[in-house]
């Protein structure tokens, strides 16, 4: 790099640090100010730098779900708003599916960096975004997620539009959106926040240009991407060769009853990774489409995992990530396609890019994970208040065995990391009660390495009616097992499970009267590798915790129990273990031989 | 570290750590310090100590056999903890693994609501049952934490009951008692870490009187808290929650201590050791206080610890960062062609390989001494000899070569790549706090702080820093300088205009009533005491509040109305905006109780205004100064010589013991009546 006249290896370092302590600082006033539980306590946010050319240069730690999909939205959006129509003081919002976003809750708030020196006039040197997951936008169904036919009826849809002129909020357009929304107080405070992190951005970055001038600023920008694109091609390298590739589906589209078939091929060459998502269906009229922006954030995903864990994304990163998604399909909807349900796709391509890419790397990736965002939203006009209070979160689930060890129970997977919602938070804020919050025994997908255990939540309305909806999958099958891993157990939506235990579909809007309990089951995560070579001691420790049950031990891990002394009994286990194998070994379906050989290697 | 408060003399002694028998160390340096200094144990007024062991129980998993006990339905709360991922794309992530196993947590029928109305009555008969099998299984401590005890804790004080009656003289800890505050993750895993750690500390401690008592020392027997405050050994045993970070919030304290005795009410802390480089906030002479902390969270560089990847508590920890960059920092270039700095380290062994003890990855400490800025002869006052070749070629090998720069180049490289790590820690405390750096005195300290201190304030503009005398012990000084502390709290949940002002007063008496009996309990008298009171606002409908604090006397409508118009200017500060329309919620009252205890006075130097520091001068060697744009000439100085009043211009080196302190060019250092140097800009460049 010395050799790169102008840059000085140091201050190199220096300015990326402060560059992504720039998208940390607007990350902390957006939570810190904001209103909804989803977004200041689950951090369903997310923050970035984009250079005037509006690439990524920097981003705060978040949800890559949004970061992948920023990488289409802000270039569409400047450019749809003509950046010569900006100036120092104005921050943008929008929303639009079919304009680089993804489904409408998420909003994204952005400004132009407009560096002003001492005698020149200002000069644009690049954009700070602020993308939050409102928890009403509009639109047919309190939360604003449900299984609505196209893209109208889910909610207000905004286009590019100035929320903040030269400092002051645009009053008119303020109104005319909150005029569309359930919770207006709420949504009107996550608003000022992520005008707070903006604010927090554009201080941050003017003292950081300040310090290094302007051009230095932006050469060292371009080094930074130069610098990425070096490293990410180096790791691509190192991945072998190949065409990978898996199929799998959602449950159904959420308006018919009708599977819907995704397909992934990855092709890993000489000139990169290249993802062709030419196998899926076609776009439905129902809310399962996934939008470019939000697909292309699944591709990114995939190869970011497989790279160094301390590579710093940016352009020179998302450069590599090839995505051919055929528009009119569910990976890339057209208008006026309903994408609500849209990051259900998009979270279960990114799983389906796992499993082909387990062909090729079976020791850095997992088995099946959750692998659906489990949305839950809900809508109460409080008796009490008169109120319209609304509510939306996202719950975890089993996480996939890995090569060397168990998936984590009740863990967020893939482009999602947003928090659990506090009961006590919940409870205080909104008419609502959780009756249960535990893990659910015996879901995990049984494996040398196991999958992690899904996740129960039980919403209990006493007082008031409530309009609930279910965005979710995997009410058909669990995730799947890797190289002779079981599945894990699938999802249940049940109305009333003490009393009636009703099964709702995975997506679906339910009255509920009051006195009416929704139990929320996500599945557990798939296994990694043969049950009947797992560890006993292992397999005792998940019976005394009371994760695994006596009676599977034994049936499907090959493992007894003295549970008077919590002891494993060896000699009976031999024979289990030895009766198994000589009837040929287990109960599972078909699997890749030679990469259950590679992964034991890879094991090792 | 030993203060003489008849005469300010001050007498130290450092002994290894004995891990085998952690407090066996702490006795041991007491005692070998009282014979040192001619003192016998029954002189002592008071003895603090300072202390890891709560964190390290954690680190390490040596932890009590603990049971959980919580609302039926809700027993896997220690297991879902916060349901993320600690990094984004790795898929070899783990969570941490809960310090209670699964067996041992048990969920027990009841039930409140948010408001603390009883919607289920707590099953008595099912605690006595899981009470009995929490015998069966021989733990040897117990966490309660029910939904809602924070706003109604009679349920938990019920089980507190059964559980005695049942196990008799048991360690328990109650949620409601010791962080009695919403979100019940959060206050279930404070509840959880103390009931952990509580047997190994109560162990520790106990182990530590028992000693020290037997070789008749009669002194109160102290320990600092987290908060900065200490605690007596016995309140600390019950709560050694509150006490999880006692060893860094020394320095902090210290710097506060020495900000205030030069006139700063508002300093920067930064203390840099062998292996990390802390930096903590003091405003308005008090040290800044956090309760967002995760214990045993994995460090990340540039921006502290990863969300998720410890165990949080939400006591009153002394708000730091602390960066994996000290002076056995290793140095490398990365795959891209970038050189880095940590956060893996050399540490005591083999070290830098400037020791020569076989170490070939260069350090911080290798950089700073190929360019001058050590002596090679006197590092630890010459303990340790110093290889120069060997930083050489550690940094031409590892560094230089691979960048295709020289090795001068890139041992300043080194030093700035470190220092900018630290700069960025600098503003997570300073400016991400919403504090402006520049409003702020510098304090450096540890072994290497006063190396870097100098550069780190020319780079955020920070006008004076301070380097105290002997920096390598200011931490220790901390702990001698302190009051006893104990921290109150009650949950208010009312909105700023619809509150009686003289309810809150009500409150604040009533807290400060349990202050004032502790404090007396500590042998503090009346004129000894001081309350601080504090409310938590936000917003209607925010969740993170804002602390307002509050100028002493009764609590009427005026306070009330500035308390809000304080809380606007303070959302605006740090967030950049305010609503001034919007409704205020008083969320917490705060009472922080402070009981005096004698403090060491500085010791005055010979003082000789105008002085020249000729005196002092032990010759010159050349350093490098990027800004010089290569090495220079630089005076060289022996600390223990100068007298107060001299000036030092840079480039200058100051030499001492246990650390060095660099003068860049351009700034001049002076030195005041204690023998600290004051480092400003020079006017003339």
């Amino acid at each position: 790099m010395s050799r790169r006249s102008s840059i000085d290896p140091v201050r190199f370092e220096v300015v990326r640090n402060a560059l992504t302590e720039v998208t940390e600082e607007m990350a902390a006033a957006l939570r810190k100010s904001a209103y909804s539980t989803n977004i200041k306590t689950r951090m369903d946010f997310s923050c970035a730098f984009f250079d005037a050319a509006t690439r990524p240069i920097a981003q705060s730690f978040a949800q890559p779900v949004h970061l992948g999909s920023f990488v289409e939205l802000i270039p569409r959006a400047v450019k749809a708003y003509g950046p010569e129509n900006m100036a120092p003081g104005d921050m943008l919002v929008t929303n639009d599916p079919y304009g680089g976003g993804s489904h409408l809750n998420d909003v994204t708030v952005f400004a132009p960096v407009f560096y002003q020196g001492e005698k020149q006039p200002g000069r644009l040197i690049g954009y700070v975004a602020a993308l939050a997951h409102h928890v009403d936008v509009g639109g047919g169904a309190p939360a604003s997620i449900g299984p609505f036919q196209e893209v109208y009826q889910e909610g207000v849809i905004i286009p590019p539009v100035k929320l903040v002129e030269q400092g002051e909020i645009s009053d008119d357009i303020f109104r005319l959106i909150l005029a569309q929304i359930r919770s207006k107080r709420i949504t009107a405070g996550d608003f000022r926040a992520q005008i707070a992190a903006n604010i927090a951005g554009i201080r941050r970055l003017h003292e950081l240009v300040t310090r290094t001038g302007v051009d230095q600023f932006l050469a060292y920008v371009e080094e930074i991407i130069a610098y990425t694109r070096r490293r990410t091609a180096a790791e691509i390298a190192k991945l072998p060769r190949g065409v990978y590739e898996a199929e799998g589906f959602l449950d159904n589209d959420g308006f018919t009853d009708q599977v819907v078939n995704l397909k992934v091929r990855i092709t890993i060459d000489g000139s990169g990774v290249f993802f062709d998502l030419a196998g899926c269906d076609p776009q439905r009229r129902a809310p399962v489409n996934s939008t470019y922006a939000m697909t292309y954030s699944a591709c990114a995903y995939a190869l970011r995992a497989l790279m160094d864990k301390d590579l710093p994304i940016n352009s020179g990163f998302y450069q590599f990530v090839r995505l051919n998604a055929p528009s009119g399909t569910v990976v890339n909807a057209v208008h006026p396609g309903a994408v609500v349900g849209g990051w259900e796709t998009q979270i279960r391509v990114n799983d389906l890019m796992f499993k082909a890419l387990s062909q090729a790397v079976p020791e850095a990736v997992p088995a099946g994970c959750k692998a659906m965002m489990a949305q839950a939203g809900y809508g109460v006009i409080e008796r009490k208040s008169g109120e319209y209070l609304c509510n939306y979160e996202a719950l975890a689930g089993g996480y996939g065995g890995r090569a060397t060890k168990d998936g984590p129970d009740a863990v967020q997977g893939h482009g999602q990391n947003t928090e659990n919602a506090p009961v006590e938070e919940t409870e205080g804020a909104y008419p609502v009660m959780i009756t249960r919050l535990e893990l659910i025994d015996d879901s995990d997908g049984a494996g040398r390495h196991r999958g992690g255990l899904g996740l129960r939540r039980d919403y209990y309305f006493p007082h008031d009616d409530a309009t609930f909806t279910i965005l979710s999958d995997r009410d058909r099958a669990g995730p799947w097992g890797l190289f002779g891993g079981l599945p894990g157990r699938k999802a249940y939506y049940l109305l009333n499970p003490e009393s009636e235990a009703r099964p709702l579909s995975s997506k679906c809007v339910v009255q509920l009267k009051a006195g009416d309990t929704l139990s929320f089951q996500t599945p557990g995560g798939g296994g990694y590798g043969f049950p009947g070579q797992r560890d006993p001691e292992l397999v005792l420790r998940d019976v005394r915790d009371g994760k695994v049950s006596l009676q599977r031990a034994r049936d499907v891990y090959r493992v007894a129990i003295d549970r008077s002394a919590w002891k494993v009994d060896g000699r009976a286990t031999a024979r289990l273990r030895a009766s198994a194998a000589a009837r040929g070994g287990t109960t599972h379906q078909s699997r890749d031989k030679q990469a259950a050989a590679r992964a034991e290697r890879g094991s090792r | 570290m030993l203060v003489n408060e008849e005469t300010g003399g001050i007498e130290i002694v450092k002994v290894p750590s004995t891990p085998s028998d952690p407090s066996g160390g702490f006795v041991e340096a007491t005692l070998r310090i009282l014979k040192r200094s001619d003192v016998t144990p029954g002189q002592l007024a008071f003895v603090v100590h300072g202390t890891t062991v709560a964190t390290n129980s954690i680190i390490e998993g040596k932890v009590a056999r603990t049971g959980f006990v919580t609302t039926d339905g809700f027993r896997d709360m220690l297991e879902i903890a916060r349901q993320i991922r600690p990094s984004l794309y790795d898929l070899q992530f783990d969570k941490p693994p809960p310090l209670v196993p699964r067996y041992l947590c048990f969920g027990v029928p009841e039930r409140l609501d948010a408001r603390g109305k009883v919607l289920k009555e707590l099953d008595e008969e099912r605690v006595r049952e899981v009470a009995r099998e929490l015998g069966r299984q021989k733990v040897e401590s117990i966490a309660v934490c029910l939904l809602h005890s924070y706003v109604n804790p009679a349920h938990e004080a019920r089980i507190k009951q059964i559980l005695q009656e049942e196990l008799g003289d048991i360690s328990l800890s109650i949620s409601s008692e010791l962080a009695p505050e919403f979100r019940e993750y959060f206050r279930a895993s404070t509840t959880v870490v103390n009931a952990a750690i509580r047997p190994v500390v109560a162990r520790y401690l106990q182990g530590i009187e028992k000693r020290l008592r037997a070789e008749e020392l009669t002194a109160e027997l102290l320990v600092m808290q987290s908060n900065g405050g200490v605690l007596t050994f016995e309140a600390a045993a019950e709560r050694p929650v509150f006490m999880v970070e006692s060893g860094p919030a020394a320095g902090v304290i210290a710097a506060s201590y020495l900000a205030a005795s030069l006139g700063h009410k508002d300093a920067i802390s930064f203390d840099m050791g062998g292996t990390t480089a802390k930096v903590g906030l003091v405003q308005d002479g008090r040290a800044r206080i956090t309760r967002d902390y995760e214990v045993g969270a994995a460090a990340r560089a540039g921006t502290g610890s990863a969300r998720g990847s410890g165990y949080p508590i939400r006591t009153p920890v002394i708000d730091l960062v602390e960066i994996g960059a000290g002076g056995g920092s290793i140095a490398w270039v990365d795959s891209g062609g970038v050189l880095r700095v940590g956060p893996h380290s050399a540490g005591a062994d083999p070290g830098p390989a400037c020791y020569g003890q076989g170490g070939k990855e260069p350090t911080i400490t290798d950089a700073n001494l190929v360019l001058g800025r050590l002596n090679p002869d006197y590092f630890l006052g010459g303990e340790v000899k110093l290889h120069v070749e060997l930083a050489r070629a550690a940094i031409e090998n590892r560094c230089a070569r691979p960048l295709g720069i020289d090795v001068l180049q890139a041992a300043n490289g080194i030093i700035e790549i470190a220092n900018s790590a630290m700069v960025n820690a600098l503003r997570l405390i300073s400016v991400q706090r919403g504090y402006d750096p520049r409003d702020f005195a510098l304090i450096g300290f540890g072994g290497a702080g006063p190396v870097h201190a100098n550069r780190l304030a020319a780079e955020n503009d920070i006008p004076t820093t301070i380097i105290p005398m002997s920096p390598g012990i200011t931490c220790a000084m901390g702990l001698l300088v302190t009051d006893l502390q104990h921290d109150y709290s009650a949950t208010l949940l009312r909105r700023a205009d619809a509150v009686e002002p003289a309810r809150i007063e009500e409150h604040f008496k009533r807290l400060e009533a349990s202050g004032r009996a502790a404090l007396k309990r500590d042998g503090v008298p009346a004129s000894g005491m001081k309350f601080l009171r504090l409310i938590d606002m936000r917003y209607v409908g925010q969740s993170y509040e804002l602390p307002v604090p509050l100028a002493s006397g009764a609590f009427g409508a005026t306070r009330l109305d500035k308390a809000v118009s304080d809380f606007h200017a303070a959302h605006e500060r740090a967030y950049g905006h305010a609503a001034p329309a919007e409704p205020v919620e008083i969320v917490n009252l705060r009472l922080t109780s402070l009981g005096a205890i004698q403090r060491p006075t500085l010791r005055e130097i010979p003082n000789q205004p105008g002085a020249s520091p000729a005196t002092a001068l032990k010759g010159t060697r050349q350093v490098y100064f990027a800004e010089s744009g290569g090495m220079v000439k630089a005076s060289v100085y022996d600390r223990y010589r100068l007298v107060a009043g001299a000036v030092l211009k840079g480039p200058a080196i100051v030499e001492e013991m246990d650390s060095t302190t660099v003068i860049h060019p351009g700034y001049q250092g002076s030195v005041d009546r204690f023998g600290n140097i004051v480092l400003t800009r020079g006017r003339s460049r």
